[in-house]
């Protein structure tokens, strides 16, 4: 029954659209051996959602995902899939696809025949079958390449050809462990772009793994953010960019300047901080610090600005080292005591000489604070 | 571009008077039994007096030689189950081990690979006291089993390899798209070590084909083969028709052989 309802992929509701299915990781924990590589993983996937988990090396990305799909047993904690535990269930009866980094096709079948291949294990009548694989390569454009062995396919052909294969099946759940990883970087922006439309038309819940921030912010609905073993912040790509929950979110998702300071006082809702540097801040936080706690103030390159003239408060001494230009913007590369910042800031006129700067935040920023030993 | 010295010179006439030595005495004596094979004299003779079909004639005669026959029958068919034993053995073995990191797996190919070692006497005596042990009188069937034993080395060797080059993310997308694990292994699996299952099936057959130290201990009257009666018929007279029989074995060999490289790079696969 349950089986029914997984394999019969998204079925369109009332209005016509497309729903997906809902994925549950609860209190997820693998170890290998002696590593613990996933540590007590609760995350939810929305129906239809698109999820990344992004994360550093190493860090447990694949073996969460190789969990969800049922190559590995998890030591504690529950997969669910629309509130029913799959944990029991072998890899092929849990309504999951798969793309692997390496598509993984299968090199002795033509095109048409690797997508067959889970319709051949359901065995569908041929007639049903042949229609559904001309429908899943005319959905990834491979309609003329059927006949194709993968070896005589380009990685960007493969690689629709791998998500054909997987979306044939009508998984409730789709998995794509760094799909883009042996891309062309040119290329990758083109089938990011058509994975992202095709999830979007199946209305599939998926989950993608990648370690590249850009392609996290870029296809996913929300973004999770993993960090030896754990999930350090789940959230859309622009609040996790904007509002990160941990310094090692600041430093990992985007581009950050750290600077330790202690807090001086409380200001409004927030502190104000005296930075080892030389200036005083005042910074919005909802986090609790003692008064003369030592902190990290992580700022976007965007959120500080340089300073001319006199020797305000509010900024702090640096020294300009060069500007280089970055399409549209500059970024100042500067160096604050052992510190080395970088600014974003608009490009207007000629940049600036390098030499003495002074630094300072900008009026709507709103950098975090962290307290000192979290850094990592 | 590389100028050869003197010295460089001389290594390379060197190896080239080593290669030639070695060719000389693997092939030298394959050549000798061709061309004896075709003498016209009464008993074994090189070089051969002249030239003559006679000893093939007397060969493939059904009355005169049917012990030859009988044997001959023995051993291809002891040979094909061999074949078929040892290679289904390796290619559970290979896969298994391919699967596994564990230390017991290296263990385990390495008792696997013992009776290459092993002096194939010592082991058709083992065998020979094992079944009697067992009160299992002679008989085809332990003839294969001996003959597996020593033959499953060598298709261990290239199903292994074959095993080895398989992506372990095949058989799990196999499994992900909901093919349990006999369809994977047929569909999947076996086609891609095929030609490492097709070389080792080879290496097998020809080994029992040839093997005498196990066949020694184990034939008897009634499993009487090849190669235990043509040393029977050299020890009683220098019968030609030994001679024959080696150039059509060769043949057989040198044909099979060429088929197994056209098909699946047999050379190539034994070397890596
Ligand atoms: N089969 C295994 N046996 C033992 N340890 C493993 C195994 N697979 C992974 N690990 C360890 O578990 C941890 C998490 O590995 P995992 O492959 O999930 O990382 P990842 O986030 O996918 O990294 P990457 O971005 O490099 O792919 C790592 O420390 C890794 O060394
Ligand atoms: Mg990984």
């Amino acid at each position: 029954m349950l089986d029914d309802s997984r394999s019969a992929g998204s079925a369109p509701d009332a209005a016509g659209r497309l729903r997906g299915h809902r994925l549950d990781m609860d209190g997820v924990r693998v170890r290998y051996g002696q590593t613990l590589a996933v540590r007590d993983v609760t995350l939810s996937v929305e129906p239809g959602e698109m999820l990344a988990l992004l994360g550093p090396s190493g860090c447990g990305k694949t073996t969460l995902l190789r969990t969800v799909a049922g190559f590995i047993r998890a030591e504690a904690g529950r997969v669910l899939v629309d509130g029913a535990a799959i944990d029991h269930l072998p890899p092929g009866r849990r309504g999951v696809g798969i793309v692997f980094q390496s598509y993984a096709l299968f090199p002795h079948m033509s095109a048409a025949e690797n997508v067959a291949y889970g319709l051949e294990a359901r065995r569908l009548p041929k007639a049903e079958i042949a229609r559904k694989v001309d429908a899943a390569l005319a959905a990834v454009r491979m309609e003329g390449f059927a006949d194709r062995r993968p070896r005589a396919l380009s990685g960007g052909q493969q690689q629709r050809v791998a998500l054909a294969r997987a979306l044939a099946i009508e998984p409730a759940i789709l998995l794509l462990d760094e799909p883009f990883a042996a891309l062309d970087r040119s290329l990758r922006l083109d089938l990011q772009l058509e994975i992202k439309r095709i999830q979007r038309r199946f209305g599939v819940t998926a989950v993608l793994v990648t370690h590249d921030q850009d392609e996290a912010m870029s296809m996913a609905d929300r973004m999770a953010v993993m960090n030896a073993g754990r999930v350090e912040q789940v959230g859309a790509p622009a609040e996790v960019y904007d509002r990160p929950a941990t310094a090692f979110v600041a430093g990992f998702v985007g581009t950050t300047n750290r600077l330790p300071g202690r807090i001086e006082a409380r200001d409004g809702a927030g502190y104000r901080v005296r930075l080892d540097a030389g200036a005083t801040f005042a910074v919005e936080s909802a986090r609790g610090f003692d008064i003369g706690a030592r902190v990290v103030l992580c700022a976007r390159p965007e959120q500080l600005a340089l300073r001319d003239g006199a020797d305000a408060p509010d900024a702090f001494p640096a020294r300009l080292r060069q500007s280089l230009p970055l399409g549209p913007a500059l970024i100042h590369d500067i160096e604050a005591g052992a510190a080395e910042l970088k600014l974003h800031a608009a490009r207007h006129g000629a940049p600036p000489a390098p030499g003495p700067v002074r630094v300072a935040l900008r009026p709507d920023a709103t950098p975090a604070l962290f307290p000192e030993g979290e850094t990592t | 571009m590389h100028r050869y010295t003197g010295s460089d010179r001389l290594l390379v006439l060197l190896i080239v008077a080593l290669a030639g030595i070695g060719f000389l005495i693997l092939v030298g004596p394959v050549l000798v039994v061709l061309v004896t094979s075709f003498t016209s004299s009464r008993a074994l003779r090189f070089p051969p007096p002249g030239l003559t079909l006679q000893w093939y004639r007397d060969l493939f005669d059904p009355v005169r030689s049917s012990q030859i026959h009988v044997a001959a029958g023995n051993s291809l068919l002891v040979a094909a189950l061999t074949a078929i034993v040892a290679t289904s053995l390796a290619t559970a073995a290979a896969l298994a081990i391919a699967r596994t990191r564990a230390g017991w797996a290296r263990f385990a190919e390495g008792g696997f690979m013992a009776p290459l070692v092993l002096p194939g006497i010592a082991f058709g005596l083992a065998a020979l006291m094992f079944f009697s042990w067992l009160r299992l009188p002679p008989s085809l069937a332990l003839l294969v089993a001996g003959h597996a034993m020593i033959a499953a080395p060598f298709a261990l060797r290239t199903v292994g390899a074959a095993a080895a080059g398989l992506d372990p993310a095949l058989e799990e997308s196999s499994a992900a798209l909901g093919a349990g694990p006999w369809r994977t292994f047929r569909r999947v699996t076996l086609p891609l070590i095929m030609p490492g299952v097709a070389a080792g099936a080879f290496l097998a057959f020809v080994s029992s084909l040839d093997n005498v130290p196990v066949s020694l201990f184990l034939a008897s009257a009634q499993t009487d083969m090849l190669p235990i009666r043509l040393w029977g018929m050299m020890e009683t007279a220098l019968d030609v028709r030994v001679a024959a029989a080696s150039g059509v074995l060769v043949a057989v060999a040198f044909i099979l052989l060429l088929v197994m490289d056209r098909a699946v790079g047999l050379a190539r696969r034994m070397s890596g």
